[in-house]
């Protein structure tokens, strides 16, 4: 009888879990349908799914693409960037440009309000740009107003910013300069941290650090009524297939970037719709021209011969992309398209033998951990291997990445020989997308030029074309330059990337820009 | 006292009987059926490691770019994945790293956390109270953080990979071997052996050490499985193996992006990590049960 | 007892102190500056210097490590790195997530890993007991973002019961605990077996089979009470493990919890959060430890207070 007991209670035991875990799916089940219906009824608030968190809402101290876009659905700055990452007026009405590029007049608008209350007018962007210069603060905005000598308040809707020297990209840069709200910048810097002030079509609700950034429609937005969307969650996840997931089951409304592997699985959906716009991204492999045998030219030609640009675009990028035929995108100011180096393994070979590495010679590759990069690593290595170069792949966290590149005093030091990596320049001028690569002024620990490109031409080409307001003259001088640098082969060039955005039919108004940042202030729910 | 006493009775006569013990356990093992399917199959899995490239139907690492992520078919067995290549030859091939990194990886923690084990119980004191702490620090770090830190440090590479994993199955096998060590230590042989003066580290080696081997040997076993899959989390993390080779963690985590479009990439090497943990698990549970005293039938 | 776990307490101080300052000389010698991360690819020699200064980097390491160990002792844990935000709240706001769903996962694998064990047990080498050890068996054998992404693929995308990620509402923590569970459930089911296969052999239950007892009162009665006190042991520790061993699991479900957190400022060097959580890790681990001693003192009044 006891036994028999015994086993009841097992038997019960087992059943109650098993009912249990059953009760509970169908519950969760109909809950869902539920919540997903009040969504359709029409609340208006969209979930916008990227893949890294936000790191800093400050808007004078953002420096990474994810934390700008963040920023801009808040903020404005005097000028701001179209689509297409051509200026158009946002704060300020209209701009003048002395001959001599010493000068910038802005006219401002003059029915702006911040979102607490405060007015818009020559006196806050007074305050801001004291905030933006003060030393002690340290903030990252000061690099865009570098060159910027002071500020003068001519009436209350115009001030002129005086240059000390001119600045071919400095119109780009006043786009990256948000206006804060005075009073909140009297609160000091941690306040502006944790509660955004600006003038844009969102207002602040709530950031939960590390993960969602909540914003809500700014009702008195100068603009008039742009967009119907009443709140937008931004969600950062990490994970590309569950960040695709979200866009399957609804949770997300837009998500980017969508992994290219994941595009055909959108190909027959109803609801669904992969969004491609051109981007500045440009993907290459700097090699450190510092080192043997990189130093030699003719490696470093080989090296590009021998990877078949179009199988990269196929395999890596699943066709979405464009091979890179210059130093930078063809999105950038003043791009100039040069003759790709083509895919021809015998010519590869011939050059290495000509430079005495006819047996081909062990690298190593360096790039960061996320799969895309990897995967590109990967194929660069069997690439190589057509020519005997035996590569080996060393995928590092990005902080250790980071302290093994920008660590060395001297470029004796560097150890890094090649380096799977992408640039865009954060304003798309070509200032942005050459100084700091190719100067010889800006070898690490000062700058990006990990190619250790050393050339003195083209050191003083980014000079001149800095110093001089004449937009032919420039743009003379950047055709020189890309022909000259390309010929140099200081990176194996690979492509340009065509953002890929996921989006929900029922949405929209809201873009991938060119610098990969995603704009939501016209975004619309049908 | 009494039932000490009769254990080491016990290991004193099978010292003489040393076949017989050895075909008695060999019957009982077969009667646990899944520890003895899970036996063959990890010795499958050496034989492979072994003949592996042998009997590869393709190069493991050359890419077909005019067959990218082929579903299994008559001619790719298991299918190819995102580079074309074939992902049944990359499985044998990669049978070769990925046992060999987690079995050295529990080889160096298990030496190492068995020394400091042995030393621990048998000397005890403060040397047992410094070592017993140092575990305890060990041991408060999430072994993944652990892991990704030593990574950090040491830079990526399957040797640095072996090295982390190694590390945090140290503390494991210290205590572990603390344990038995103290058991056996009060045993009577070793008094009597100290008696006689044999010095300490005859005693630990000699008499000692053999005693607490089949506790060290049921860890190890069900450690290898664990060793596998913190390798495959790592890679998870971008620190595992170099993602180009086979590792089967490595094609594991590289191909998850295929989850909804190609299952066969995620699959497969899936597939043959879970029978492999699963049968060093199955064989370490049959072992555990054959060699712990308590559980003798 | 009183006295006894004032000790107990009292003697965690050193080892706590140890702990602080093994992390933070592990993750300063991590390469990796923050100075740099935070000043942007863009910024130069002079801008990376003054951020290392604003951060108190520049300063010899004892020397921050002291600074360090002042305001720990304060009760301020400082400030974040990255993003400027007192760490307290940083973690404040990711504890009780992870705490919910390390519970979650505790509960589950414990209801079905005693079951399972027992059922494995009462049929020792038959096929339950083969079935349920495998079955149990298997929740230890597969990569848990694994698992994650499975499940995602099935339950969100296929089926649409469970949302992909996040931590809203409960349904949200069904899929990452089961992940995260399944190793436990495991371990749980085999020790749950083998102390009782062990217990049931032992005198006394002899003793109860000859007063004519049955196996199931034999099971419920003596051996599973007996038992349980490894179980107990098992779950406690894994449970420390469990809030550091999410990271993973976090990671695939973006889950807003602890591990998410670690591992977003180990990639940022974000060094007070790193500190402040291992040491939060290690705080709980040795708690639980505690814990234990103290359950096991209660199952089995046998073990002393020592």
């Amino acid at each position: 009888m006891k036994k028999f007991l015994g086993f009841l209670f097992v038997l019960m035991l087992a059943l109650f879990s098993v009912a249990c875990s059953g009760d509970n799916d169908s519950n969760a089940g109909n809950e869902g349908k539920s919540a997903k219906s009040s969504e359709e009824a029409g609340d208006k608030e969209i979930t916008i799914a990227i893949d890294q968190n936000f790191i800093t809402l400050d808007p004078h101290n953002a420096g990474d693409t994810v934390s700008i876009f963040g920023i801009r659905s808040m903020y404005e700055g005097l000028v701001s960037f179209d689509e297409n990452m051509e200026i158009i007026p946002a704060l300020a009405e209209s701009y003048e440009i002395s001959d001599d590029a010493l000068t910038y007049t802005f006219k401002l608008r003059e029915d702006v309000t911040f979102h607490d209350g405060e007015p818009f007018n020559a006196e806050a962007v007074k305050v801001n740009f004291d905030r933006i210069m003060d030393d002690a603060n340290n903030l990252s905005a000061k690099r865009s107003l570098q060159f910027v000598d002071s500020l003068e308040v001519i009436n209350d809707n115009e001030v002129a910013f005086k240059l000390n020297e001119p600045f071919s990209a400095m119109i780009n840069k006043f786009a990256m300069v948000p206006m804060i709200s005075p009073k909140a910048i009297e609160e000091g810097t941690k306040y502006v941290e944790g509660n955004p002030v600006g003038t844009g079509t969102f207002k602040f609700v709530e950031w939960k650090q590390g993960t969602i950034l909540e914003v809500e429609k700014n009702e008195d937005y100068w603009g008039g009524d742009q967009t119907n969307v009443a709140k937008v969650i931004f969600s950062p996840v990490p994970e590309n297939g569950s960040r695709v997931a979200m866009l399957k089951t609804g949770e997300a409304d837009f998500v980017y970037p969508m992994p290219q592997q994941n595009v055909k699985e959108f190909e027959n959906s109803d609801d669904v719709t992969i969004d491609e716009s051109p981007s500045t991204i440009a993907r290459y492999v700097s090699i450190n021209t510092f080192k043997d045998p990189y130093s030699d030219l003719k490696v470093r030609q080989a090296m590009n011969h021998a990877v078949d640009k179009e199988a990269y675009l196929q395999v890596v990028k699943d066709g979405f992309g464009h091979v890179l035929d210059s130093t930078m995108s063809s999105e950038t100011q003043y791009y100039s398209k040069q003759e790709p180096y083509e895919f021809d393994i015998e010519k590869a070979k011939a050059l290495l033998k000509e430079a005495g590495y006819e047996d081909g010679f062990e690298a190593e590759i360096w790039g960061n951990t996320s799969s895309e990069t990897i995967k590109g690593m990967e194929f660069i290595k069997q690439q190589l291997a057509q020519v005997n170069i035996d590569v080996t792949i060393k995928s590092m966290e990005e902080g250790t990445l980071s302290d093994e590149i920008y660590t060395p005093e001297k470029p004796e030091d560097a150890k890094v020989q090649m380096w799977y990596v992408s640039w865009s320049p954060s304003s798309g001028d070509a200032d942005g997308a050459t100084r700091g690569l190719f100067s010889s002024e800006y070898f690490p620990p000062n700058g990006a030029n990990t190619a250790y490109f050393d050339n003195d031409q083209v050191t003083n080409w980014i000079k001149e074309a800095n110093a001089t307001a004449d937009t032919k003259k420039q743009e003379e001088i950047y055709t020189d330059l890309q022909r000259t640098v390309y010929s140099e082969a200081p990176w194996i060039f690979l492509a340009t990337d065509i953002n890929l955005a996921g989006r929900s039919n029922n949405l929209e108004g809201v873009y991938v820009a060119p610098d990969g940042s995603v704009n939501i202030s016209k975004a619309q729910v049908k | 006292m009494s039932s000490l006493q009769s254990k080491s009775m016990e290991v004193e006569q099978i010292k003489i009987k040393e076949p017989g013990r050895f075909q008695q356990f060999w019957r009982s093992f077969h009667r646990k059926k899944p520890a003895v399917i899970s036996f063959y199959f990890v010795l499958l899995l050496f034989v492979i490691m072994i003949i592996g490239p042998f009997i590869t139907p393709y190069d493991a690492a050359e890419p077909d770019y005019n067959s990218l992520l082929e579903t299994p078919s008559l001619t790719h067995f298991f299918g190819t994945d995102e580079y074309g290549r074939d992902i049944l030859s990359r499985i044998i091939a990669g049978a070769k790293i990925s046992l060999s990194v987690s079995v050295s990886a529990v080889s160096l923690g298990a030496i190492i956390g068995t020394m400091l084990g042995l030393i621990s119980g048998f000397i005890g004191k403060w040397v047992d109270k410094l070592i017993m702490r140092g575990c305890d620090v060990l041991f408060a770090f999430p072994d993944l953080i652990l892991a990704i830190g030593i990574v950090a440090i040491l830079g990526p590479g399957l040797k640095n990979v072996v090295i982390a994993v190694a590390f945090f199955s140290i503390p494991s096998f210290a205590r572990i071997v603390r344990g038995a060590t103290l058991e056996v230590k009060e045993m009577l042989f070793v008094e009597a052996a100290e008696s006689i003066g044999a010095g300490r580290m005859r005693i630990m080696l000699k008499h000692i050490f053999p005693e607490t081997l089949p506790t060290i040997i049921v860890y190890f076993t069900m450690n290898v499985g664990t060793a596998i899959l913190a390798a495959a989390s790592l890679s998870f993390l971008g620190l595992g193996a170099e993602p180009s080779s086979p590792d089967w963690g490595a094609m594991l985590s590289v191909s998850r992006d295929y989850i909804g479009t190609a299952f066969h990439l995620v699959f497969f090497p899936g597939l043959i990590i879970f029978l492999t943990v699963l049968a060093f698990n199955l064989l370490g549970d049959g072992l555990r049960e054959m060699l712990d005293p308590k559980m003798k039938d | 007892m009183w006295q006894y776990l004032v000790k107990r307490i009292i003697s965690l101080i050193p080892l706590l102190l140890v702990v602080s300052f093994v992390v933070f000389m592990f993750i300063h010698i991590i390469p990796g500056d923050p100075a740099r991360l935070l000043a942007g690819k863009e910024a130069t020699v002079e801008e990376v210097e003054m951020a290392r200064q604003s951060l108190g980097l520049d300063k010899p390491l004892y020397e921050q490590y002291f600074v360090y160990l002042k305001g720990l002792l304060s009760g301020d844990l400082g400030y974040s790195i990255k993003s400027g935000a007192p760490v307290s709240k940083l973690i404040g706001d990711r504890i009780l997530p992870t705490l919910g769903l390390t519970f979650l996962s505790i509960l589950w694998a414990l209801i079905v890993g005693i079951l399972l064990g027992i059922i494995s047990a009462v049929f020792r080498n038959r096929w339950p007991d083969h079935l349920g050890m495998f079955t149990a068996v298997s929740g230890i054998s597969l990569p848990n973002f694994w698992v994650g992404l499975v499940l995602i693929q099935l339950f969100s995308v296929q089926l649409g019961i469970f949302p992909t990620g996040g931590a809203d509402g409960w349904k949200s923590y069904i899929m990452p605990s089961f992940a995260l569970g399944a190793g436990i459930m495991a371990m749980i089911a085999r020790f749950t077996r083998s102390s009782l296969v062990d217990s049931m052999k032992q005198d006394y239950i002899r003793m109860g089979r000859a007063k004519g007892l049955g196996s199931g009162s034999i099971v419920f009665g003596h051996a599973l009470k007996n038992s349980l006190i490894p179980v107990v042991t098992v779950a406690g520790l894994q449970f420390g493990f469990l809030l550091g061993g999410s990271v993973v699991v976090e990671t695939v479900f973006s889950f807003p919890g602890l591990g998410t957190l670690l591992i977003d400022s180990i990639q940022f060097r974000d060094y007070p959060v790193v500190q402040a959580e291992i040491l939060l890790f290690a705080v709980q681990f040795i708690l639980v430890n505690l814990l234990i001693d103290i359950v096991y003192s209660f199952l089995n009044p046998k073990i002393r207070y020592e």
